[in-house]
């Protein structure tokens, strides 16, 4: 029943995003609302997000496949396929965010190896490919030593690729919002949470009743995101703070406009709210986080949660102008320093997170990804 | 009355300026921007200029004219601020382009190759100026109705718009739907095909208060070098370590 609600979710979703797709492509970036000085909006975001989760899932997919730890048997392929749909829906929001998507090749044969997206791009290239890899001997030939190969190479790669991410924002000097030191170091666990939170939600709502380590499963799921989600909760403390005590301006009014600005009810009711402080309240507890539908709506609600810091890391920076008077200086819709994401840009989000949502459902039922390893029941 | 007479007006120096950098090798020249901030009245007339020679799109702006209002009333003033793209020495956009499409040219001047650039923005975020703007592909005839026989419509009226430009030397009309530099970055780039042609960059032949100074610094005889050697001269953002080409009079 549940799973047929999230289908239903999913094409409607899909079926949104196939419009926005469509006005994307016919009238490019002009229905989008970011513009010169907001420059990347909800699809980095999504991208940032969607990475995260990829990352994460090789990750927690290595405590099966590469640590062997029992009570993981039987979810790395679970893992590896969330973090391939992931892969994918994150890549597909960035594709379309390029203003010229057929010259994506250029990255490859022609591109820029000093630059950060450079080095991203190829990373998350490789980090898919290993990952498609590591998917298909965990279905088709388990006991492959390759396996074990591939989580070796995997692991670092996914650290590279989630600090590349923070990488990406930390070396922009003129944004002082993004130019953190420990963001590479930070967004390798933002990625571990996610991944965490993403197991959590797929074994919560979709795993198998009959599995009897489910509970267990659950309950070690739920400590890790609680304890990435204080990790995490620390790390904002860390920088906000920091952020204001230092009293750079521009700074400064990143952090603001994150806590009290246009988008003050993202940060405190759906991120912090929401997304961390419910969760971790509900996952404290034992009973409920063995709970199959408790489990799995709190890690749904955490991932949204990790989806909405994502965009708070996006936007905001972007909101505060470098000069002043820029504001006024000359005015056109896609010179503002307001942003809120247009229609089209909703759509081809909801088309994006239906069609992942689709393609997870529909991959866990076609390759048996939640079947129970012989001799455990 | 003979002093007057006897000045020269200072487009016409630079112009002589001009032409005897262009006589010298490319690696030799160093051109650099002067806006004297105290001669702008605000008009805006290099905005405009700027647009109509670069047949720019709505939202895309190459020199903005920044004003900001000092004080409180009664006592109250404004200031000017001319902004063309920076031209840095150490322009923090170039490192961070993933395909290598914008750098510095062998004049010095940070360009955009329009069919590389695969309009990622990474390097407008990288921008400490925001002197870069994404072409989003408008026309500022687009809501203009067509009513054939009794207006002009949209078809006619924005022909002008969908004349080609010259930028960096290359004739591009805007009349294929997705075609560069529409998804592309563009910025400032000096004018640099005017330059070939031996002319000064458009906002600075359009200045009414002859406010904005333009030539090669190492040129020891041109006005800009005499004028960035006063006391009075200031880059915006020096601690950035950019080393901005265009230099203020305050």
């Amino acid at each position: 029943m549940l799973k047929r609600a999230f289908i239903a979710i999913g094409a409607l979703g899909l079926a949104f995003g196939v419009w926005g797709v469509y006005d994307r492509l016919a009238f490019g970036h002009e229905n989008a609302d970011y513009g010169s000085y907001v420059v990347w909006g909800l699809w980095v975001a999504m991208y940032l997000f969607f990475a995260g989760v990829a990352a994460g899932g090789l990750m927690l997919a290595s405590l099966d496949f590469l640590f062997d730890l029992p009570i993981f048997k039987g979810t790395g392929r679970v893992a590896l396929w969330g973090a391939l749909v992931s892969l994918a829906a994150g890549l597909l929001s960035i594709w379309l965010d390029l203003g010229h998507m057929e010259r994506i090749w250029k990255v490859y044969l022609q591109g820029n190896p000093s630059s950060v997206m450079f080095q991203m791009v190829w990373g998350y290239t490789l980090f898919g490919l290993v990952l498609a890899a590591s998917l298909g001997l965990a279905i088709w030939r388990p006991a492959s030593r390759w396996l074990k190969a591939l989580m070796i190479l995997g692991i670092p790669l996914a650290l590279f690729v989630s600090g590349a991410v923070g990488a990406l924002l930390g070396v922009q000097a003129a944004r002082p919002f993004w130019h953190v030191g420990l963001f590479p170091v930070q967004f390798p666990v933002f990625s571990l949470a996610s991944g965490a939170a993403m197991l959590l939600a797929a074994i919560g709502l979709f795993g198998r009743a009959d599995d009897p380590r489910r509970p267990q499963q659950l309950w070690i799921l739920a400590i890790i995101t609680v304890g990435l989600q204080l990790i995490k909760l620390y790390f904002l403390w860390a920088d906000f703070s920091q952020s204001i005590y230092g009293n750079v301006p521009l700074n400064v009014e990143a952090v603001n406009e994150v806590m009290f600005g246009q988008y003050w009810w993202a940060f405190w009711i759906l991120q912090l709210g929401l997304g961390s402080l419910v969760p971790i309240a509900v996952l404290v507890h034992p009973r409920l986080a063995r709970h199959s539908g408790w489990a799995g709506w709190m890690g749904l609600l955490t991932l949204m949660g990790f989806a909405v810091a994502r965009a708070n890391i996006v936007f905001p920076a972007l909101t505060i102008p470098e000069l002043k008077a820029l504001t006024t200086a000359f005015t056109d819709v896609h010179l503002q320093f307001n942003y809120f994401p247009s229609p089209m840009e909703w759509a081809v989000t909801a088309g994006t997170l239906g069609l992942a949502t689709l393609a997870f459902l529909i991959g866990c039922d076609r390759f048996a990804l939640f079947s129970i390893p012989k001799g455990e029941v | 009355m003979l002093d007057v007479l006897e000045h020269v007006d200072v487009l016409t120096r630079m112009r002589e300026d001009l032409k005897r950098a262009l006589g010298k090798p490319v690696d030799q020249r160093r051109w650099v921007m002067v806006i004297d901030l105290r001669k702008c009245v605000g008009c805006h007339a290099c905005t405009i200029a700027c647009v109509a020679e670069n047949k720019l799109p709505p939202g895309v702006v190459y020199r903005p004219v920044l004003e900001e209002e000092i004080g409180s009333y009664p006592n109250v003033s404004r200031r000017f601020l001319p902004k063309p793209c920076m031209q840095c020495d150490q322009p923090p956009c170039v490192p961070v382009c993933p395909v290598s499409a914008t750098y510095k040219d062998e004049n010095g001047v940070v360009v955009i190759d329009y069919d590389q650039c695969i309009g990622c923005r990474y390097c407008i975020t990288a921008c400490p100026y925001a002197s870069r703007t994404f072409d989003f592909g408008g026309t500022y005839t687009l809501a203009t109705p067509q009513v054939e026989g009794i207006i002009i419509g949209r078809e006619i009226a924005d022909a002008y718009e969908r004349a080609a430009n010259f930028e960096y030397l290359e004739r591009r009309a805007r009349t294929r739907r997705g075609a560069s530099p529409e998804g592309n970055v563009r910025k400032c780039h000096f004018c640099l095909h005017r330059l070939a042609e031996g002319m000064l960059p458009a906002c600075t032949t359009t200045c009414i208060g002859r406010a904005t100074f333009f030539g090669d610094a190492n040129d020891p005889e041109s006005l800009v070098a005499e004028l960035i050697g006063s006391p009075n001269v200031m880059r915006l953002k020096e601690d950035l370590g950019t080393e901005p080409r265009v230099y203020y009079l305050t």
